[in-house]
């Protein structure tokens, strides 16, 4: 498990970290951006299997392409656009495997569609930045609520945070509303 | 005017408000700017956040992805050997197809990496008939020095699968070995560089 301590550091210490060849900061990485990865495939209303192949393809670029991170000064620009690019590589493989043998005709152009999905992945991500800004307790309970993918009830949530099953409705309302403050601060209604 | 509490308008945005007291809530809702902008804002908010449960990958896979970086976490034996994450210069997987080209089969992958001044060409080979991949390479130092009888060992899933060395010209052959993400270690003089030189399936 990844310390603490890794969360606060930014994209570029990461990235340098992880060319020293410390794998607690690649783990950082990819526990920071493994949404925003998988998240793309998904707008692309891929099968799990093709979002996973989406995945690993782009957990290998990014490891192949460290030394070029360490420049980048927002490691999500890159992965968007790397993962939109895997995307639209492999609905095009797709298009070509099922076509006829007659006319390779490429599949339509999807970029309006593109720049929709970059606009959306990147708010996506601001919110999971913002989340990360909040208060440990904030946190945890937003993260419980609304990441987990076991959606643990409320019951679960009190037994994991200690809080009573009375306050979660209250304290989860006074969370969003800081969550709110701290996306406003970074431009985002 | 006296604002609703933020409870309070997140219950009514949870669809939870009681009866007798929605009338109430949405009369102050539709004269109140602030407290209806409120109510916007954390619909918003809580709708994002449903969304991103649905982005979240399966945890084997996000495992996978951490475990890439397994073969630079185990320790140097001694703590003597310097370990180098060489850099990926070239790929054929990131040029552009040639228009109009067809062919039967994957067409093979060719990278080249560099640690210092030390370059490895490798080419990959996928062999569709029986799932296997040949992998080829070559280490050059920027001074056309050879690396003869260079160890180089092909990792998978944190272990060795396969080794050998480097002929007089620095050349290395791994013939047909199943399809996997490897791992390709060279052992050098001035450290082991490590080369995150993979098969993709779908690329």
């Amino acid at each position: 498990m990844t310390p603490a301590k890794y969360k606060e550091y930014n994209d570029t210490e990461l990235v340098t970290m992880c060319l020293r060849g410390d794998p607690q900061a690649w783990e950082a990485l990819i526990l920071r951006y493994k949404r925003l990865i998988y998240s793309i495939p998904v707008r692309f209303s891929f099968t799990t299997a093709d979002a996973s192949d989406v995945f690993q393809a782009v957990c290998l670029k990014m490891i192949e392409h460290l030394h070029e991170l360490k420049d980048e000064t927002k490691v999500s620009a890159w992965l968007i656009t790397t993962t939109t690019r895997q995307c639209i590589y492999v609905r095009s493989q797709k298009f070509r495997e099922s076509g006829s043998d007659e006319e390779l005709e490429e599949p339509p152009d999807p970029s309006e569609n593109v720049e929709h999905i970059r606009v959306q992945v990147e708010e996506q991500q601001t919110v999971r930045e913002s989340v990360e800004q909040l208060p440990d307790r904030c946190r945890q309970l937003l993260e419980l609520l609304y990441f987990d993918s076991r959606s643990p009830s409320y019951d679960d949530v009190s037994q994991v945070l200690g809080m009573p099953v009375a306050s979660i409705g209250p304290t989860r309302a006074r969370c969003l509303e800081k969550l709110r403050t701290v996306l406003r601060r970074r431009g985002i209604k | 005017m006296r604002h609703l509490s933020v409870e309070n308008i997140m219950t009514y945005v949870d669809g939870y408000t009681l009866a007798a007291e929605k009338p109430q809530v949405e009369q102050h809702l539709h004269t109140c700017p602030d407290c209806s902008e409120l109510r916007q804002d954390l619909h918003n908010l809580v709708t994002h956040l449903q969304q991103d449960t649905a982005c979240e990958p399966p945890s084997d896979l996000v495992q996978w992805g951490i475990e890439l970086f397994q073969p630079v976490m185990q320790p140097a034996s001694g703590g003597r050997i310097r370990k180098i994450i060489a850099a990926l210069v070239f790929d054929t997987f990131e040029q552009p197809a040639l228009a109009g080209v067809r062919r039967v089969g994957a067409p093979p992958r060719q990278l080249l990496f560099r640690a210092g001044d030390v370059d490895v060409d490798v080419k990959i080979e996928s062999m569709e008939a029986n799932d296997r991949i040949t992998l080829v390479g070559q280490v050059l130092s920027s001074g056309a020095k050879f690396f003869d009888n260079t160890p180089v060992k092909l990792e998978s899933h944190g272990i060795v699968r396969y080794k050998t060395r480097t002929n007089l010209v620095g050349e290395f052959t791994f013939d047909e070995v199943p399809k996997d993400t490897y791992h390709l270690s060279v052992d050098l003089p001035e450290g082991q560089i490590t080369l995150f030189c993979v098969h993709r399936a779908n690329a």
